[in-house]
């Protein structure tokens, strides 16, 4: 029998559990601190490590407090916070998404950081645009900690076997259609050319937007997407589909919202996938062609759709036991340049010139080309709407299992359009 | 009562860790949860009383709760009898005495244990992918796989294999009462130059009909409860087109996707209602085709 010694068995322990990995600053430090600080946030492997990396640095340099780090994939990140919620102990500071700060904020879930700014929180180098966005009925509740926006990303390889050259910052859909079926057909067999976007909710509201729709009306949050629009973008996504361009339909009813592990193009059964920016890292790492970048396809009249906006936050919550220390490593998370540059570009592009600048000497390929698409994409995006209201991610869901009916080719499209648009707007009603 | 418990102390005795969790952790919860299945509940905000809207909202509107219905009494009515046939099929082929007994009892209930884990049922995801294990022997034979995962006509099937294939426990049940049924019995058949096929309905099957019973409630409980397999198969979300919304998914992202916990909560009283009832109906058949040995008429 093999010896189990206590390290080892201490190893598979802590993998067996893995769900949540709470690494403290153990061996680190040897005088309890002052203050002890949570911080959690939803991941992948890479930002985890990353984030770990960070604490670290911030616990070396600050004795009087210690930061704890905690982190669950994203489904699991928001179940877990919903039931600390109600249990009334969050975490300290928490990372929160655009699509639904609103909703925690007007709940009461989070502390204003507005006391704390100019003192245990510098803000002052962050730019404007980012502070806006995180501003709520006044005052602020979350700080960016990355932009983002939508982004296509290419297999460069079977881009260049089929011959193809194409502008990335002024497609069309036509044009997706003639490329994909163009490359389905250089390719080998069971490689297509693009995603099937029927059931992509990122596309679908970039298609909103490029016919000048806004999705939630700003004051009732009611939803203003037509039946006859979600119809035409499914019609057209059909049209795509039945051209060639795509996977059988019943492939990618399959993948409705895969994991960054199940694209497409990371799995090399397609030339495009649709992804967000600070993604792209992530996905270069899995794939050995070099990936191309393109904003998503337009309509003709090239009305931008895109909207480019802080890809997470940190924010403080209601549960804090020490606000002043808390926020000390929140502005340390988004100023302090030995820390950001750990971080990298991971979480999205940082919202202060200075750690843009400190990172731009020491960018990778992959990162270098997302700033490239950040400059590539000035002035050909939306504004940024108001944060969705509540209902938001139930429509979203609903919008992805009707769109399954249409890929199995179960339903019929217009009577599939108004079910959604019927049911979006009783979700909404329900939520209010 | 002093008979009462003369007879029956050693069996509460030994149920009495059980009875401190019940009382002490369990028993709160759950009365606090009926309470907010009277309530709207966001998890945020204090419950909020509305008397009997959910239930109402549940029979009259939902349609989506309908649909759950409809697949989780599929689910369990397939994979229960399945499992169990299938469970009664081994443990009577173990029963006969070959080499090495032990190591295939253990064997044939590995899949028990690690059926209900996360692990398996990802594993079993890949197994019924497109291009995955199934479809690759399907295609020596000729066939043409279905997408078993992606098609709602063929999806659920996946999941009532994955739930027959844990047939481990009621097998080691059935063992055991095999065992317990004297070979006189079969020995006296045989001389009346009765089949096999008589012996097992007129011996085994009648005094096998409280271990059959047994395995039947606790099968049934279990396959109404099947949670995580689901969860895990369907992405979370009961896809596709809701074919693998259960009850139990569906509530679940009620709760946790969609802050509803009233909702919730009155959808796992429903569940744990139907469960009663079904539990309650197998009793009370069972007087007419379960007899106990012991039994003074």
């Amino acid at each position: 029998m093999t010896k189990i010694d206590r390290r080892k068995f201490m190893k598979a322990a802590a993998a067996t559990t893995g769900a949540v990995a709470a690494v403290s600053t153990m061996g680190t430090q040897a005088f309890a601190a002052d203050s002890t600080i949570r911080h959690f946030w939803w991941g992948n492997p890479s930002r985890d490590k990353r984030t770990f990396g960070v604490i670290e640095v911030f616990n070396k340099k600050h004795a009087d407090i210690e930061v704890i780090g905690e982190t669950l994939s994203f489904p699991d990140y928001f179940a877990k916070l919903t039931t600390q919620v109600a249990g009334g102990n969050m975490p300290d500071v928490i990372q929160q998404g655009y699509g639904v700060l609103f909703e925690y904020v007007d709940n009461g879930a989070l502390k204003p950081l507005d006391e704390f700014v100019g003192k245990s929180l510098d803000l002052s180098k962050i730019d404007k645009s980012a502070l806006a966005a995180g501003t709520v009925n006044g005052k602020l509740y979350a700080v960016s900690i990355g932009a983002n926006s939508h982004m296509a990303l290419t297999n460069t390889r079977l881009f260049d076997e089929a011959g193809i050259t194409f502008d990335p910052f002024g497609w069309t859909y036509d044009d997706v259609k003639s490329i994909g079926v163009e490359i389905s057909k250089a390719s080998p067999d069971g490689v297509f050319g693009t995603d099937d976007n029927t059931a992509n909710y990122q596309n679908f509201s970039d298609f909103v937007g490029q016919k000048g729709v806004t999705m939630f009306n700003a004051d009732t949050g009611d939803y203003q997407v037509s039946a006859e629009l979600v119809e035409e973008y499914w019609s057209m996504w059909t049209a795509i589909r039945e051209a060639g361009a795509t996977p059988p339909g019943k492939a990618s009813a399959g993948l409705i919202k895969p994991p960054m592990a199940e694209w497409g193009v990371v799995t090399g059964q397609t030339a495009i996938s649709y992804a967000w920016s600070n993604q792209l890292v992530g996905a270069q790492g899995l794939v050995q062609d070099k990936l191309g970048t393109a904003m998503y396809p337009n309509t003709p009249a090239m009305t931008p759709g895109s909207i480019v906006q802080p890809s997470q936050f940190i924010c403080l919550t209601r549960d804090t036991v020490d606000g002043v220390a808390a926020t000390t490593y929140m502005s340390a998370f988004v100023n302090d340049t030995d820390m950001t540059a750990i971080l990298g570009l991971e979480r999205g592009i940082p919202a202060n010139p200075d750690v843009r600048a400190a990172l731009a000497p020491n960018l990778s390929e992959a990162e270098a080309a997302s700033v490239a698409f950040f400059s590539g994409i000035q002035g050909k995006t939306a504004t940024l709407p108001p944060p969705p209201p509540s209902g938001a991610n139930e429509i979203e869901q609903t919008f992805e299992r009707i769109a399954t009916g249409i890929l199995l080719g179960q339903d019929s499209i217009p009577e599939a359009a108004a079910n959604f648009i019927r049911q979006a707007g009783f979700i909404r009603r329900r939520a209010g | 009562m002093k008979k009462f418990f003369a007879k029956n102390g050693p069996g509460y005795f030994f149920l009495i860790p059980w009875f401190i969790g019940f009382f002490c952790l369990a028993l709160g919860p759950i009365l606090y949860s009926l309470y907010l299945s009277f309530t709207k509940y966001n998890i945020f905000k204090p419950p909020k009383w509305i008397g009997l809207e959910n239930y109402e909202f549940m029979f009259l509107y939902d349609d989506r709760f309908w649909k759950s219905l409809e697949v989780t009494f599929s689910y369990v009515f397939m994979s229960v009898p399945g499992k169990l046939i299938f469970a009664l099929a081994v443990a009577m082929l173990l029963d006969k005495g070959m080499r090495a007994i032990g190591f295939y009892r253990a064997l044939f209930y590995l899949p028990s244990i690690l059926g209900g884990s996360i692990a398996v049922a990802i594993l079993w995801k890949q197994l019924f992918e497109y291009n995955g294990v199934i479809n690759s022997l399907l295609a020596k034979i000729g066939i043409e796989g279905p997408y078993w995962l992606n098609d709602p006509n063929y999806s659920l099937y996946t999941l009532v294999m994955l739930g027959m294939w844990q047939f481990g426990s009621p097998m080691l049940i059935f063992i055991a009462g095999l065992r317990a049924i004297p070979r006189e019995l079969y020995e006296a058949a045989e001389i009346d130059a009765a089949s096999k096929w008589k012996q097992f309905y007129a011996i085994t099957v009648p005094l096998l009909a409280p271990v059959i019973f047994f395995n039947l409630v606790l099968q049934m409980i279990d396959a109404f409860k099947t949670f995580s397999s689901a969860f895990i198969i369907s992405g979370g979300a009961g896809a596709p087109l809701d074919s693998l919304n259960f009850i139990t998914v569906y509530l679940y992202n009620e709760a946790f996707a969609f802050y509803r916990m009233g909702y919730a909560s009155s959808l796992a009283w429903i569940l744990m209602l139907i469960i009663a009832v079904f539990t309650g109906v197998a009793f009370f058949s069972s007087r007419y085709w379960v007899h106990y040995e012991n039994e003074r008429d």
